[in-house]
C-alpha cells in the first residue's frame, strides 16, 4: 500500500512538473472557464466554437497590437464547485487578467467573488440572472439582465388572454430571478399566479411537478426551464396527456431542446432577447461560421460570445493587457459598439443597457419567431 | 508552488476530518456513514454567520457547537442500532440533511450555494493568502491531532477500544458502553464541524453538492486505507489520497480527456476500497494488537 | 386535470413506482437473506441493466428493444456473478462491515465506470414519444402498462422458483442458516450462484422499466438502492413477499406524500421511513440469523 501511494505521488509530481507555468511573452492569453464536460457541455462546446471563430478573425487581422490572442480553456464540469476551481486555476496558475465566465447564472455567480477578490475581470456572455454582476466592478456581462425579460413574458401571457397561470421554474439563480421579475410584472398587469413550483435541475423525472402544475387544467403554464430539463418535461407532459400552452423564457430556446423533445415541444412559446438577424453584421457572422464549421446553426448564445471576444479585444487595445486596464477600458470599448447582437453599451451595473425582446415558437420541429 | 500550498491546505483539512471519523470508526467501532453531515453543518453554520456579518470566531464556535449538538441528538436514537444498521441509518441522516440544505432555499440558498464566504479574520489578521491559510489550517490540524491523540491514548480511549472489541465484556467491567459511544460520537462530530468550517472559508463557495456520498466515501477510504484505530493512520491516508485527487486536477490535459478524469479517479477510489477490504482491511498502518477484518 | 383525476393519478403513480421498488427490493432481500449482507452495489446492477439495454440498442448492435432485452439481462446476470466471484466470495466470512464497505467501493467503481463510458448526461432509449392512453380519467403510457405486467410476471416467476422448485428450496435453506445448509449436503454453491443471477436479473428488469419510464443516468442506482433497502426492512430480511409489500408501500407513500410536502423532499420520504423503522424496531436485529 505504501508503495502504491509512492508510485502515485511520483506520477503526479512528474505530471504537474510537465505543466507549463509562465506565459509566453508574445501572446495575449484570455481565460475561459466553460462547461466542456458534464450536463451542460452542450453550451460550452457551442461557445468555444464561436469564440474560436472570433479569435481567428482578430488574429488574422494582426491580433491586438501585433500580438495574437490565445484562449486558455478550462473545463468546469458543469457544476459550481468545479467552476470555482477552474477560475481559481486560471487566476493562480495561468495568471490571466480577464476570464470568460461559465454558463449558468448560479455557476457564474459562484465564481464572481473569486474574480473580484483577486482583481481579475470576469465576463459573462449568457448570464441572465438578476444581480449577476453585483459581486463587484470587475464583473461584466454582455447579455441582458432578466429584469428586462420578466415584463416581456408577462406581457406575452396577458396579451394572449392568460390571466391566471401557475409558474414552474428551475431552482437556481437564473430561474429564481426570472420568476421574480415575471411575477412582479404580471401582478402589476392584473394577472394572478395560481401556484409556484420550484424544481431541481438534472432530474430524469418531473412528473410530480407536472402533475401539480396541471391541476385544474390551466390553459397556460409558465415554465422557466433549460434545454435538457425542458425536453424531459415537455415529453413527460405529453405522455401524461397534459394539454396546455407552455410559456418559457430564453434558456430553452435551442434546436437541441426540440431535438430531444420531439413532437412534444410543438407549440411551445417563449420570450428571448432578440437579435435582428437580417443585419449585415449578423449575416457576415453566419457566413463565417458556416465557412469554418460547415453548418449555419449558430449555437445558443454563441453570437453573444462572439461579441464578447471583440469587446474584450477592443478593451485590451485601449486599456492595455492588465486587469485594471481592461476593467477601466471596457465601458468605453463597448459604448456604441454594434456587435452582431446589437449595441453593447453598458449601464451602471455593467450589464447591457439596450435589449429588445422577441417571441419564439416551436413550429414544425423548428424554432421560429412567433407571428401573432 | 501555489499547487503545493493548495495541496497542503486540503490535506490539513481532510486530516482533521479523517481523524474525527477515526475516533468513531476506528476506536469505537461505530461506522458512521453520515459523517459528512457534520462537516456540512460546520461549513454552513460558519458561512451563514460570517456572511451575515458576524466575526469568524463566532462562526467557528457556532459551527463547532452546532455540529456537536447535532451529533449528540442523532447519537441517542441511532446508537441503539448495531453494526451496519447504524451505518445505514447514519447514511440516511446524511442524505436527509443534504436534501434539507438543498430545499430550504430561504436559509441556505439551496442548490445555488453560498458564494463569497469571507476569509477568516482572527486576532486582527486576515488569512487571505495561501501561506496564511496553510498556517491557519495546519495549526488547527496540529491542535486536533494533539487533542485527539491525547484522548485516544488516555484511559478513555482504551475504554473505547474495549467497547468496540467486546461490548459485553466492557460492560461487565463496569463501563457504560452507551455513554462512551455517545461521547465518542460527539467528539467526532465536533471535529468534523471544525474541518467543515475551515473548508468553507477556504473554498469561499459551498453548495449542497459538496456534501454528498462521494465525500463520505472519500473520508472513509482515507481512514480505512490509512489504518483505522491508529492515530497516524488517518494522516497518512489523507496525505496519500488527497495528493492523488487534487494534483490530478492541475494536469494540463485536452478537454476530451478531462471529462474522463473525474470518473476515472472515482473508479480508482472504489477499486481501492474493494482491494483494501479483500486484502488488507487494517490499512497501511496496522493497529497494534488489532484483529484482522475489524 | 380535475381533482378526482389528480388524486387517482397520484395513486397510480404510486403503484407504478411501487412495482419498480418491489422488483429492486426482492433482488436485494434475496442476497441479504442468502448471504447475510447488504449488497450496496445492487443499485449499480439496476443501472447497468438499463445501460446494457442502451448498449445493445445503439451502435454497433442496433437491435430493436425486444431483441436487446435478453442480452442485457444476461450480461447483468454475469455482472452479478462477477461481483460475487471477485469481491464477495473472498471475504464471505468477514465482518459484516467489511462486506458493506467493499460493496460501497464496488458501487462507486461501477457507477463511475458507467459515467466513464456514457457520460454524466441523461440518456434516453430514443423511443418516440407517444401520448398515454386514457382510462376513466387516468393517463397511462405503454411503458407504464409494461411495468405492471412485467412486475406481475416476475412475481409469479419468483413464486414458482422459490416455492415449487428444488433450487428454491436450497435457497430458502441457505437463507435460514448458511452453515447448517452446508452441512446438510445442500449444494450451496449452486444456490448462491442462482441467488446472484436472480437478484441481478430482477435488478436489470427493474432498471430497464425505470429507464423506459424516466430515462437513464449513472446516478439512477443510488437513490433506488436506499428505497429498496427501506422496502426490505419493512418486509423483513430475506422475505420476498415482504419486499414486494414494502416496495409498494414506499411507492405509494412517496407519491401520496408530495400532496402535502414539497416535491423536492420526495426522495426523503423513503429515507425517513427507513430511519423510523430502524429506530422503532431495533429488534429486527435480534430476529436475525444466528451466523
Amino acid at each position: 500500500m505504501k508503495k502504491l501511494a509512492l508510485l502515485v505521488a511520483v506520477i503526479a509530481l512528474v505530471a504537474f512538473a510537465a505543466a507549463p507555468s509562465a506565459r509566453a511573452a508574445d501572446t495575449i492569453k484570455i481565460g475561459a472557464a466553460f462547461a466542456l464536460s458534464g450536463s451542460i457541455a452542450v453550451y460550452g462546446e457551442g461557445f468555444k466554437k464561436c469564440i474560436d471563430l472570433a479569435v481567428e478573425e482578430i488574429n488574422a487581422k494582426g491580433g491586438i497590437k501585433g500580438k495574437k490572442i490565445e484562449i486558455v480553456y478550462e473545463d468546469n464540469k458543469s457544476n459550481p464547485k468545479d467552476c470555482v476551481t477552474a477560475v481559481r486555476k486560471l487566476i493562480t496558475v495561468d495568471k490571466v487578467p480577464v476570464i470568460f465566465g461559465p454558463a449558468g447564472s448560479s455557476n457564474f455567480m459562484a465564481t464572481a467573488p473569486v474574480a473580484q477578490e483577486n482583481k481579475v475581470v470576469l465576463i459573462s456572455a449568457q448570464g441572465a440572472a438578476v444581480g449577476l454582476t453585483k459581486a463587484g466592478d470587475y464583473i461584466f456581462r454582455v447579455f441582458p439582465s432578466d429584469t428586462l425579460q420578466g415584463p416581456h413574458l408577462a406581457k406575452l401571457a396577458m396579451s394572449k388572454g392568460y390571466k391566471k397561470v401557475p409558474v414552474m421554474y428551475v431552482n437556481n439563480d437564473w430561474g429564481l430571478g426570472l420568476k421574480n421579475a415575471f411575477v412582479d410584472a404580471y401582478k402589476k398587469m392584473g394577472g394572478t399566479v395560481t401556484d409556484i413550483i420550484a424544481y431541481d435541475e438534472k432530474k430524469t423525472d418531473y412528473r410530480t411537478e407536472l402533475l401539480r402544475a396541471s391541476k385544474g387544467n390551466p390553459p397556460a403554464i409558465v415554465n422557466l426551464t433549460y434545454i435538457n430539463e425542458g425536453a424531459v418535461q415537455f415529453k413527460q407532459a405529453f405522455e401524461m396527456g397534459i394539454k396546455t400552452q407552455w410559456l418559457c423564457g430564453s434558456a430553452a430556446r435551442a434546436p437541441k431542446m426540440v431535438e430531444l423533445a420531439g413532437k412534444a415541444a410543438e407549440g411551445v412559446i417563449g420570450t428571448y432577447p432578440s437579435v435582428p438577424q437580417n443585419t449585415k453584421a449578423y449575416q457576415a457572422f453566419k457566413e463565417a461560421y458556416k465557412k469554418k464549421y460547415g453548418d449555419d446553426k449558430i449555437p445558443i448564445f454563441g453570437d453573444y460570445n462572439y461579441d464578447m471576444v471583440y469587446v474584450t479585444a477592443r478593451a485590451i487595445e485601449k486599456g492595455g493587457y492588465t486587469a485594471d486596464g481592461i476593467r477601466k477600458a471596457l465601458p468605453q470599448a463597448a459604448k456604441g459598439y454594434k456587435g452582431v447582437t446589437g449595441d453593447k453599451t453598458f449601464d451602471n451595473e455593467r450589464s447591457p443597457k439596450f435589449a429588445e425582446y422577441g417571441i419564439w415558437v416551436v413550429k414544425d420541429g423548428k424554432i421560429e419567431d412567433y407571428k401573432k | 508552488m501555489d499547487l503545493l500550498l493548495h495541496l497542503a491546505i486540503v490535506i490539513a483539512i481532510y486530516a482533521i476530518f479523517a481523524l474525527s471519523l477515526n475516533v468513531e470508526v476506528g476506536y469505537t467501532g461505530l461506522f458512521n456513514f453520515g459523517h459528512v453531515a457534520f462537516f456540512a453543518i460546520g461549513a454552513y453554520t460558519s458561512a451563514l454567520l460570517t456572511l451575515a456579518g458576524f466575526p469568524f470566531t463566532i462562526g467557528l464556535l457556532a459551527g463547532l457547537v452546532l455540529a456537536g449538538l447535532c451529533g449528540y441528538l442523532l447519537s441517542i436514537p441511532a446508537l441503539k442500532l448495531q453494526g451496519d444498521y447504524f451505518g445505514i441509518a447514519t447514511l440516511g441522516f446524511g442524505e436527509i440533511l443534504r436534501m434539507v440544505v438543498n430545499n430550504e432555499v430561504w436559509l441556505t440558498k439551496g442548490p445555488m450555494g453560498l458564494p463569497g464566504i469571507p476569509r477568516p479574520d482572527l486576532f486582527g489578521v486576515v488569512f487571505d493568502t495561501l501561506p496564511a491559510y496553510l498556517a491557519l489550517s495546519g495549526g488547527f490540524a496540529l491542535v486536533t491531532f494533539a487533542i485527539l491523540a491525547f484522548v485516544v491514548l488516555s484511559p478513555f480511549g482504551r475504554a473505547l477500544k474495549a467497547v468496540r472489541d467486546d461490548e459485553t465484556a466492557a460492560e461487565i467491567l463496569g463501563k457504560n458502553a452507551f455513554r462512551f459511544k455517545i461521547k465518542s460520537f460527539v467528539i467526532g462530530s465536533v471535529f468534523a464541524g471544525l474541518a467543515g468550517v475551515l473548508w468553507a472559508h477556504y473554498t469561499t463557495f459551498i453548495g449542497p453538492g459538496d456534501f454528498t456520498l462521494t465525500e463520505t466515501i472519500l473520508v472513509l477510504l482515507i481512514v480505512v486505507m490509512g489504518g483505522k484505530g491508529t492515530f497516524l493512520g488517518p494522516v497518512v491516508g489523507a496525505v496519500a489520497l488527497i495528493f492523488f485527487q487534487e494534483s490530478v486536477r492541475f494536469l494540463r490535459l485536452p478537454p476530451e480527456w478531462t471529462r474522463l478524469l473525474g470518473p476515472l479517479q472515482q473508479m480508482v477510489f472504489g477499486l481501492l476500497l474493494v482491494v483494501l477490504m479483500v486484502f488488507r482491511p487494517e490499512g497501511i498502518i496496522r493497529e497494534k494488537g488489532g484483529r484482522r477484518g475489524d | 386535470m380535475d381533482s378526482i383525476s389528480y388524486y387517482l393519478q397520484t395513486v397510480l403513480n404510486g403503484i407504478l413506482a411501487g412495482c419498480i421498488y418491489a422488483l429492486f427490493a426482492m433482488g436485494l432481500t434475496l442476497i441479504y437473506g442468502v448471504l447475510n449482507f447488504v449488497n450496496f452495489a445492487h443499485g449499480e446492477l439496476i443501472m447497468w441493466g438499463a445501460y446494457f439495454l442502451f448498449l445493445f440498442m445503439g451502435e454497433p448492435f442496433g437491435l430493436p428493444l425486444y431483441a436487446a432485452i435478453l442480452p442485457a439481462l444476461a450480461l447483468t446476470g454475469c455482472l452479478g456473478l462477477a461481483m460475487d466471484y471477485s469481491v464477495f466470495r473472498p471475504i464471505r466470512r468477514a465482518n459484516r462491515l467489511t462486506l458493506l464497505i467493499a460493496a460501497m467501493g464496488l458501487s462507486v467503481f461501477l457507477r463511475n465506470a458507467a459515467q466513464f463510458f456514457w457520460g454524466a448526461e441523461v440518456r434516453t432509449y430514443g423511443l418516440e414519444v407517444t401520448a398515454g392512453m386514457r382510462f376513466f380519467g387516468l393517463t397511462i403510457t405503454a411503458p407504464q402498462l409494461a411495468i405492471i405486467a412485467v412486475t406481475l410476471l416476475c412475481v409469479a416467476a419468483v413464486y414458482l422458483l422459490f416455492f415449487k422448485s428444488r433450487l428454491g428450496k436450497s435457497m430458502r435453506a441457505l437463507s435460514d442458516n448458511l452453515d447448517l445448509a452446508r452441512i446438510s449436503g445442500i449444494d450451496t454453491k449452486r444456490a448462491i450462484l442462482a441467488a446472484w443471477v436472480i437478484s441481478a436479473v430482477l435488478a436489470a428488469v427493474g432498471g430497464i422499466l425505470l429507464a423506459l419510464d424516466t430515462n437513464l443516468s449513472p446516478e439512477m442506482g443510488v437513490i433506488n438502492l436506499i428505497k429498496a433497502f427501506a422496502a426490505t426492512l419493512i418486509g423483513g430480511v430475506g422475505n420476498l413477499w415482504g419486499a414486494l409489500l414494502g416496495g409498494m408501500l414506499i411507492g405509494l407513500a412517496e407519491n401520496l406524500g408530495v400532496l402535502f410536502i414539497s416535491p423536492g423532499y420526495k426522495d426523503a420520504v423513503a429515507f425517513v421511513i427507513m430511519v423510523i423503522i430502524l429506530l422503532a424496531r431495533p429488534y429486527v436485529i435480534i430476529g436475525e440469523r444466528s451466523d
